[in-house]
């Protein structure tokens, strides 16, 4: 029987608001918090990757109609446009890569790649703070392609923070804030339904069984379409000076509360 | 007659309205706008609705 979790309801919703609204955090933040409250991975990865591609969408979409951005996709396609699509084609290929090792238990070891993406995204954060002062600069296409493959290649060994390192690169390479935001929103969906065909595809092919347990599904669901509605707005109305600011702030922020979460919790 | 001008550098529009429109300006919602939130409401209303009915 369907039933919604009000704790869950409200942390899709606070998780989902600042991933539409700085470009990262859904994944990191929540997944953590659903194993400490005892739910296993087969429960909420998943779920979390159905959550991301409907929201991805939902907020890409209200991003256009609140114009933080302006995807084209009809030919010839716009600078904003072929951007999103080689973030997303990048992070697609990594991310069946890593539903591709955890089904065949290839084992990487967890701690010390995790410790490297948490250090990254630190140093990246603070990086990008140190660069708040500074005028934004015009658009430099093969930084964002290093860190979109960078973001890719974490994602591909299954260590994550994929969003803080394009949402981040995205600002290194000279993206107005509000427009990364966007492009990394619909990045993401497109990643989540990779990541989904990947989650039943693997096992179907190699003959294994697959249990998806769609229990959290309506709770994360609530919590996250709201929110990817909610948010553009929000990202509309404040001046981009606010998110120039917040983005790397939340970015150290969840840098810190990995490492946290490995050496401390 | 006019031409049209398309200008394809990256967060133009989103840049444009930060600068000639004021807080209070970015608030007002289209109507058409309105009208899609309404729509996407439905839609998460038939999503529940298929979540009740299967899960």
């Amino acid at each position: 029987m369907m039933e919604l979790i009000p704790l869950i309801v409200i942390l899709a919703f606070l998780f989902e608001t600042m991933d539409s609204c700085a470009g990262m955090g859904f994944g990191t933040g929540l997944t953590p918090l659903l194993f400490i409250f005892g739910y296993e991975p087969l429960q909420v990865v998943p779920i979390l990757l159905i959550s991301e591609a409907i929201t991805g969408f939902t907020a890409g979409f209200f991003h256009q109609e609140f114009e933080n951005v302006n995807f084209r996709i009809k030919k010839p396609l716009n600078k904003e446009t072929k951007i999103m699509i080689n973030i997303a084609i990048l992070g697609m290929f990594a991310i069946i890569l890593s539903v591709f090792l955890t089904y065949y238990s290839i084992k990487l070891e967890k701690s010390i790649i995790q410790t490297y993406v948490a250090l990254l995204v630190i140093v990246m954060g603070i990086i990008a703070m140190f660069k708040l002062k500074s005028k934004s600069s015009s658009y430099k296409p093969k930084i964002l392609t290093f860190f979109s493959a960078l973001a890719g290649f974490n994602k591909g060994i299954g260590a994550g923070g994929y969003g803080p390192v394009v949402m981040l690169g995205q600002i290194f390479s000279g993206i107005y804030e509000k427009t990364a935001t966007a492009i990394v929103s619909v990045s993401e969906g497109l990643v989540s339904v990779a990541g989904v065909a990947a989650f039943v595809l693997i096992p179907v092919f190699s003959n294994q069984a697959i249990y998806i347990d769609f229990y959290l599904l309506p709770s994360v669901f609530t919590g996250g379409f709201i929110a990817a509605i909610v948010s553009p707005y929000i990202v509309r109305v404040f001046p981009n000076k606010l998110w120039r600011v917040v983005i790397p702030v939340y970015a150290l922020g969840i840098g810190l509360y990995v490492l946290l979460k490995l050496y401390v919790l | 007659m006019q031409k049209k001008i398309i200008v394809d550098e990256v967060g133009y529009l989103a840049k444009l309205l930060d600068e000639k429109m004021t807080t209070f300006e970015r608030m007002k919602i289209k109507k058409s706008t309105l009208k899609r939130m309404a729509f996407a409401l439905l839609i998460y209303l038939s999503v529940m609705i298929i979540f009740v009915v299967t899960l």
